[in-house]
């Protein structure tokens, strides 16, 4: 890995345009190597489109969206090759089992899978070893929301962007999946998530920016060894969730 | 996206029908024209030898019927004109089709082919989301929740999508509407219109099903789009395939060698003292009681010309038939697959009702053959009654005897007047029936289906 | 990595039940056309045989039975033939609706040419689907339904942002998909013309040559749909876009075109060249003989020392007429068939404004079966038509007397000196 503290996603001053309307203004936020960062607010705040546009799926309209240093909409795919990105809602290929995805995915991604890889990066998801060679068009959201994260560990990028990760997860699987990202963390990984979940972003975030229409307006940071208090993100929420 | 094709259909259409009006109606005066042209030729000649003028022959024109302009059908691909003259019966020559440039088999659209072709196409693009954009945005169970049936449903959707159809048959109805100013029977122009409604209505009918079956919009119309191109273009290629090869039509060359073997034994009309003629001689001398041709009131060899005139006709008709037949086995073989695409049934009543089938091209071919056997027949008598023998035979060597054989111009006069019509209305609305039949019966299991779709939305 | 990338995408697509479908479609509707095609050649040629074997047969009878030349001439008849190439089984074009068979005689010319043996106008009407439709019509369809949801597809379901963000890079992954389909597509398509090409004894260069035209025709559609297919729409409303596009280049183009030209280059009417060719014959019994011969001698100087008709009927003088009925009508017949090549030209040029006309004109031009090559064919039976008017002067003029074995020096209409493309 690279030197600890150096910035690995950096937004600064984004503005950006979805069909005529402004959907960020004057984002400015980074999230320094070895850090979980999640990205808070309701539906329409412009969370996704942060992810988007660090992607470099979205053009911007003013200021910039740098990845380990790269301009992301002018280097999509050398930004695309250092950060894994999980989608909100899962889709993968229906008719393929989840193994076959998985293998499809990563030779896609340019990686040769490997059985044994797969395997436990299966079992560190929780995906049922029952299910793994079932079409994934009989799979819940869950499930594929499982897949998905194999995915994205297989890949083995320095960066991570997840899109709502534990929307579909019951319970016990949002407990697994917190201690897997600080597990991540731990490892060197850098992760940046965005969530309408203040209990789950408290879990697990270092630090957390509140986005409320389009712009960011609270950021919060763990004491050192400890959590962020969740009722104080909460009350700056304005109590929409929970 | 479906209004803008809408748009440019429409467009296409109008010019198309505009187009066809103005190439069908200067056919039809070129045609008449020549008509009147070689009628004038043939009854100007100067006095002379009839049988130069069963040699001189005849042209007759079909004209195409007012409904071509709907609908030319096989006009385009059938010589237009045929000369008639004395012992040969000959193809029809001319057609529009060898001489137009050749860009693909699309390249020559009518309103017929626009409402049997592209008007089904449109109304795949208007109505394939109908019912199931209703489904894919969930605001079909809230249309079901407050009380809305699937029938209701169904039907608004139908009615709105057969508005379309029914403004699309505008252009149809003017070019009707033209067809019975100029004559055409108003029982041939309504059944025409009805039966393309019932198309059009037969395509929307099916449109809903699918889109009511169908889980996405992509699924409706890729099948309907699926379901469009093997109608009318799939089965009809198989259909032209089957016909081809399971009844044969091998051409006039091919019938003429059987004939002209059959014919070597019949004698040859121009030749009085060929021996095939000698019963005939002994029956026409017994008749008028004489003993040598020379003796007989009237000229022996107008009567031979007479004779193997009738016998040479009786012959080529024959095989004309048996040509007409097996054309007519093809076109049938062709026309049974309409039981699996309405597009073959709607060609088929469309063609028939308009006038411009291969039956109403036969009918021409049949009339032609009658009006010609009828002038020469009558030239023959004249040949038989109007000149003495001995001149006859003399004209050759002996000037006098020549100008002798010249018989008046007035008998040129007979010649009747021609002019091609398709048979009477009420035959080409019989012979539309089995067409009409099978878009009905495939009316009526669209039907069926959809009143299934319409309950199966119900029940969800 | 990308050595990886082919077998990968070949793998996911042989996967997609809806494109194997698709691809097992083409197959077959392409495989039926071929086979629909190489029975109508095979009907054809089998008729041709047929009727070649009966044309000999008649004439050894009838010539057997005449005593002078004169009467030799007018009861011999010739089939003349334009047989199908070796690629017609790909293209039939224009032969259901032009001749490619005339049995001819020494009687003018003009009179006998435009006599049309042609198939039943109920099927000449719907056409043939034969490979060259297919291959104009069809494939561009069946390339847009495989290839315009290529991107749009995979947003529609929610794929196309984990795909984008995984692979090395999307252009990449979007062409070589799009190329994959196409090329797959293109294989089913022109496997059953190469299977035919063999059975049907075709060269390799022109099967090469109509393949050629088949895949330029293909990466058009195939690179049309995949810049259309890269818009940020539905697939539905990309497919309603390249449907419209379809109409347009198959449709609207063309018959535009055709109307156009066909205005612009008036034909002759047949019926004014056959009234005026009937009438020059039919009045030549009614001239005086000098008349009629000193046309003929303009055109055949060579006969002028016996062009003297002193006998009230004499076999040279009918054939003179018969000969200058056509001289009356060469201007006007040649003005016809100048007008239909001039319209073929234009026609050329239009084709190249929509490209399924100008692969079905192409097909055709390389099975020697469009109007160019059945014009051809007509110069043929023309330049045969002199041969045997040629062949009998000599004898008419020179009063030879008639050998019955004489008909083995008669000129045969060389079919086989046929359709070079």
């Amino acid at each position: 890995m690279s030197d600890p503290g150096a910035q690995r996603l950096e937004a600064d001053n984004l503005c950006v345009n979805r069909g005529g309307k402004s959907v960020l203004e004057d984002l400015s936020f980074s999230v320094a190597s070895r850090e979980v960062y999640a990205l808070l607010g309701g539906n329409g705040a412009g969370k996704s489109t942060t992810l988007l546009v660090f992607l470099g799926f979205l053009p911007v309209a003013r200021g910039e969206a740098r990845v380990s240093g790269k301009t992301a909409s002018a280097h999509p795919n050398e930004v695309r090759r250092c950060a894994a990105y999980l989608p909100e809602s899962v889709s993968l290929y229906p008719h393929l089992t989840a193994r076959e995805n998985l293998d499809y995915f990563l030779k896609l991604a340019g990686i040769a899978p490997q059985a044994t890889a797969v395997e436990s990066a299966l079992d560190r998801v929780g995906l049922q070893s029952s299910v793994r060679d079932m079409r994934m068009g009989s799979f819940s959201k869950g499930m594929r929301q499982k897949v998905a994260i194999a995915l994205a560990l297989l890949r083995d990028t320095e960066i991570l962007l997840l899109d709502e990760p534990t929307s579909g997860l019951d319970p016990r699987g949002i407990d697994e999946f917190h201690g897997l990202i600080r597990g991540l963390s731990d490892a060197g990984k850098t992760v940046l998530m965005v969530t309408h979940d203040v209990y789950g972003a408290c879990q697990v975030a270092d630090r957390i920016g509140l986005l409320r229409d389009r712009k960011l307006v609270a950021e919060f940071e763990a004491p050192s060894g400890g959590r962020i208090d969740t009722e104080t993100v909460h009350r700056a929420f304005g109590g929409g969730s929970l | 996206m479906a209004l803008w094709a809408g748009g440019v259909l429409a467009a296409l259409l109008i010019t198309t029908s505009l187009v066809t009006v103005a190439r069908m109606d200067a056919e039809r005066q070129a045609r008449l024209d020549h008509q009147q042209g070689a009628e004038d030729a043939f009854t100007s000649q100067p006095d002379r030898h009839p049988h130069r003028m069963v040699h001189y022959g005849h042209y007759l024109f079909r004209l195409p019927s007012p409904l071509t302009a709907m609908e030319p059908g096989v006009d385009p691909v059938t010589g237009q004109a045929i000369f008639l003259e004395g012992h040969r019966q000959n193809t029809a020559a001319g057609s529009e089709a060898n001489r137009s440039a050749f860009l693909g088999d699309l390249s020559w659209p009518s309103p017929a082919l626009l409402y049997q072709f592209f008007v089904p196409l449109l109304l795949i693009l208007l109505g394939y989301a109908a019912v199931v954009r209703e489904r894919e945005n969930r605001t079909l169970v809230a249309l079901m929740s407050q009380g809305v049936g699937g029938g209701r449903i169904m039907s608004g959707k139908g009615l709105a999508l057969g508005a379309a159809a029914a403004l699309s048959l505008l252009p149809a109805l003017v070019i009707g509407g033209r067809a019975v100013l100029m004559g055409e029977a108003w029982s041939a122009v309504a059944s025409m219109l009805a039966v393309y409604m019932g198309y059009l209505v037969l395509w929307c009918v099916l449109v809903l099903c699918i889109s009511s079956w169908a889980r996405t919009r992509g699924a409706a119309l890729t099948s309907l789009l699926a379901l469009w191109l093997v109608v009318t273009l799939v089965i009809p290629g198989i259909a032209v395939h089957w016909a081809a090869t399971t009844s044969p039509s091998p051409g006039k060359i091919s019938t003429d060698f059987a004939m002209q073997a059959e014919l070597r034994t019949m004698g040859d009309g121009h030749n009085a003292s060929d021996p095939a003629f000698a019963a005939f001689r002994d029956r026409v001398l017994s008749q008028y009681d004489v003993d040598e041709i020379e003796e007989l009131p009237v000229n022996w060899r107008g009567l031979v010309a007479e004779h193997s005139e009738a016998k040479l006709t009786e012959l080529m008709n024959r095989y004309a038939e048996q040509r007409m037949t097996q054309e007519e086995a093809q076109a049938r073989a062709v026309g049974l697959f309409g039981w699996l695409s309405p597009y073959l049934a709607i060609g088929n009543a469309s063609r028939t009702l308009s006038g411009a089938d291969l039956a109403t091209h036969h009918r021409f071919l049949r009339e032609a053959e009658r009006v010609r056997f009828d002038f020469v027949q009558s030239l023959n008598r004249a040949h038989a009654e109007q000149m003495a023998y001995a001149d006859d035979i003399n004209r050759s060597r002996d000037a006098a005897a020549e100008r002798r054989t010249r018989i008046s111009a007035d008998n040129w006069k007979v010649l009747e007047t021609f002019e091609f019509e398709p048979a009477p209305a009420a035959e080409r609305i019989e012979r539309a029936l089995p067409a009409v039949a099978m878009l009905a019966l495939w009316l009526a299991a669209a039907a069926a289906a959809s009143v299934i779709a319409a309950r199966r939305l119900g029940l969800q | 990595m990308s050595g990886s990338a082919l077998p990968r995408e070949f793998w996911l697509v042989l996967r997609d039940r809806a494109f194997v479908a698709w691809l097992l479609a083409t197959l077959l509707l392409a495989g039926f056309a071929v086979w629909s095609g190489s029975r109508e050649v095979g009907q054809q040629l089998e008729l041709v045989h047929e009727l070649t074997r009966a044309d000999d047969e008649d004439r050894r009878t009838t010539f057997g039975q005449q005593s002078d030349w004169g009467s030799a001439a007018y009861y011999t008849f010739h089939f003349t033939h334009e047989p199908p190439s070796e690629l017609a089984f790909a293209a039939l074009g224009q032969r259901d609706s032009m001749p490619w068979k005339h049995r001819v005689r020494m009687l003018a010319l003009e009179g006998q040419i435009y006599e049309s043996d042609l198939s039943n106008p109920a099927i000449a009407l719907l056409g043939r689907f034969d490979f060259a439709f297919f291959a104009a019509l069809l494939l561009p369809v069946i390339l847009i339904a495989g290839l315009i949801d290529l991107r749009a597809g995979e947003r529609d379901a929610g794929r196309l942002e984990l795909l984008e963000a995984t692979a090395a890079s999307a252009a990449a992954l979007w062409r070589l998909r799009g190329g994959l389909r196409l090329l797959l597509i293109c294989l089913a398509a022109l496997l059953p013309l190469w299977i035919g090409g063999i059975v049907n004894g075709a060269g390799a260069l022109p099967v090469l040559l109509a393949s050629g035209v088949v895949l330029l025709h293909a990466a058009f559609w195939g690179l049309l749909a995949m810049t259309v297919g890269s818009r940020q729409q539905p697939a539905v409303v990309l497919l309603i876009g390249m449907i419209a596009a379809w109409l347009v280049f198959a449709l609207v183009v063309p018959s535009t075109a055709r109307v156009a030209i066909d205005r612009m280059v008036e034909l002759p009417a047949l019926a004014d060249i056959a009234l005026t060719q009937r009438e020059t014959v039919n009045d030549a019994w009614d001239l005086p003989k000098e008349a009629t011969m000193t046309r003929f001698v303009e055109r055949y100087p060579e006969w002028e020392h016996s062009a003297e008709i002193s006998r009230p009927f004499e076999w040279k003088w009918y054939y003179a007429f018969q000969q200058v009925g056509d001289q009356s009508v060469e201007e006007i017949s040649e003005a016809l068939r100048q007008g239909r090549r001039k319209r073929d030209r234009y026609a050329g040029w239009a084709a190249l404004l929509s490209p399924p006309a100008l692969v079905e004109r192409t097909l055709q031009r390389l099975a020697g079966t469009d109007a160019v090559s059945l014009l051809e064919y007509e110069e043929k039976v023309r330049d045969f038509h002199r041969q045997l008017r040629e062949f009998h002067y000599p004898r008419l003029f020179e009063d030879a007397s008639f050998d019955p074995a004489g008909i083995d020096q008669l000129p045969r209409f060389d079919a086989s000196a046929a359709n070079a493309p």
